[in-house]
């Protein structure tokens, strides 16, 4: 038998930090949105926010536009920084594209 | 927790581990027929439960770190032949290959494509995007053994790697964004025609004397791939994507520059005639150009023609171009020595060829509006670009100096080529000098024969 044995070529992934802990729950929590505002978001968040305020006593959700819009900045140390700010507890990223 | 497309799972999780997260994360998908225009949206009512799930209860599946060394596969076969097959069969099932055939990346194959730099092995490069990968100067190395490269060019694809990496290139979003974008590498200075970069007749294809553009493109595609995560429709999701096998990867034939014409890498990134550099821009579409004319047209009244020609090909509402409109190029221009030399004679440079271009490719705002340019243009992030609809005829990018003109291509004045773009930088690294090139190119000799 002839052996080829050779590197995996898909290389290491460094794991540096964990995925934020979720939230106890949903009741007087604090939501936001961050969206590429393409893709139909300008119907679809909006239905989800509704649907977030009848479910949850208490619950805020921000506006949907709370945040910077589009492509270009929704990955932002700048938009980051803001979400950090405004205290949210909790954010959905609606982003088809 | 995010709301995306169903087919766009492949390309959130290379997201998540580029931040350095566990290559996971809370989502609720959809069909894309959701998110087009007049779809029934009523399903995230019926699923909402996933959504208040995403935000409390969702856990990550994947506690482990996967840092760390890079492990080995083996295959068996009855023969050589047999193993080779087997090596393929395994690195295409494993998506890690093009569908072409591939060296596997032994150990002794790897070592030898490593004589060709002074680097450690580890050394780290960067993380590919989106995906994270941890690219090292041996993952260069591992890529440009399976895509038949040589050691020889190992310097060029580090350098083409880490222009790749930086930032300033766009990589980032083009690796995963459907507009099809693919690298175009430009290599100046005397490495390119040491490691036999073509330069000339069919610059861009295949060329069994000077394989080089297509080893190193080919070798940077599948770093894209393997380590960038960019597989078709999982991590990338480009409708078509062309020009991918090898990306485009050239030299600019600087023994055809006419006198008093600096090369691109002196004009673009200034670096010093004599250096060897590559630039890395991205394009989404090529296509040549029949520039010459075709009966008794004096020299001037051909040059005139060729240029206008030229604009014309140009003068199209490229709207994926925007991510570059202020700093990046609308594209690359390239036009044969010999045409570059006629020009010249006739008093052009590569700048009064720009201002040419630039104006002559501008777009009456009234042809923009039909085609519903603006939309596209009133939300670009650049203060610029979006304050360029007040002129009309719109122009194409902000600056003449955005062109980017190489001369390169086969000695003949018919055609010209412009690869158009969809750049958001265009970044520039010197090549480093490889320490055993004397005996590398001495080899090549030997092994492709002479030149």
């Amino acid at each position: 038998m002839i052996e080829l044995e050779f590197h995996d070529p898909s290389g290491a992934i460094e794991v540096k930090q964990l995925h934020a802990a979720r939230l106890p729950t949903l009741e007087r929590a604090r939501i936001g949105f961050v969206s590429n505002e393409q893709w139909q978001a300008y119907r679809m968040l909006p239905k989800l926010k509704a649907l977030l305020e009848a479910d949850f006593p208490g619950i805020e959700v921000l506006p949907i536009d709370a945040f910077p819009q589009g492509n270009a900045v929704i990955g932002s140390e700048e938009t980051a920084a803001l979400v950090k700010q405004s205290g949210v507890h909790g954010v959905i990223i609606g982003n088809a594209a | 927790m995010t709301l995306t497309r169903a087919d766009f799972v492949g390309v959130m999780t290379n997201a998540v581990a580029g931040l350095g997260l566990a290559p996971d994360a809370a989502m609720v998908t959809f069909p894309i027929d959701m998110f087009l225009p007049g779809s029934d949206i009523s399903p995230m009512e019926a699923r909402k439960r996933e959504f208040y799930d995403g935000l409390t209860r969702w856990r990550s599946a994947l506690a482990g770190d996967g840092a760390g060394e890079t492990p080995m596969v083996r295959v068996q076969g009855a023969s050589a032949e047999d193993a080779l097959a087997r090596a393929n069969h395994l690195m295409l099932a494993n998506r890690w290959g093009d569908g072409l055939p591939l060296w596997p990346p032994t150990r002794a194959r790897v070592d030898w494509i490593l004589r060709g730099t002074a680097r450690p092995r580890r050394q780290t490069l960067g993380a590919f995007p989106p995906r994270g990968g941890v690219t090292t100067v041996e993952s260069c190395a591992v890529a440009l053994a399976m895509a038949g490269g040589r050691p020889e060019y190992l310097p060029v694809l580090v350098a083409a790697v880490e222009a790749f990496l930086d930032h300033e290139s766009g990589s980032e979003q083009l690796q995963a964004a459907s507009g099809s974008a693919f690298p175009v590498v430009i290599v100046n200075g005397p490495v390119g025609a040491a490691i036999r970069l073509n330069a000339g007749f069919g610059c861009l294809g295949p060329d069994p004397q000077r394989p080089a553009g297509a080893s190193i493109g080919r070798a940077l595609r599948l770093l894209q791939q393997n380590l960038g995560g960019a597989l078709p429709g999982l991590g990338t999701m480009a409708n078509y994507g062309g020009l991918r096998y090898t990306n485009v990867v050239f030299a600019e034939d600087e023994a055809s520059l006419p006198r008093g014409w600096a090369s691109h890498a002196t004009e673009r990134h200034g670096f010093a005639p004599g250096q060897s550099s590559i630039s890395l821009a991205f394009a989404n579409g090529a296509t040549n150009i029949r520039r010459r004319g075709a009966k008794r047209e004096t020299p001037e009244e051909d040059a005139l023609q060729g240029m206008h020609r030229m604009a014309d090909f140009m003068r199209v509402p490229n709207l994926a171009g925007l991510a570059g409109y202020e700093h990046g190029t609308p594209g690359i221009l390239m036009i044969p020595g010999v045409v570059a030399q006629t020009m010249a004679g006739l008093g052009w440079t590569k700048a009064s060829m720009r201002d040419f271009l630039w104006e002559h490719s501008r777009i009456p705002l009234d042809h923009l509006r039909r085609a519903g340019g603006p939309a596209w243009i009133e939300i670009d992030t650049s203060k610029v670009a979006r304050e360029s609809l007040g002129l009309d005829p719109w122009p194409i990018t902000a600056s003449p100096d955005n062109f980017v003109i190489v001369v390169a291509g086969g000695g003949h004045p018919t055609n010209s080529y412009w690869l158009q773009g969809y750049s958001p930088g265009v970044v520039g690294r010197l090549v480093e000098a490889s320490p055993a090139m004397e005996t590398l190119l001495a080899e090549a000799e030997r092994d492709l024969g002479p030149r």
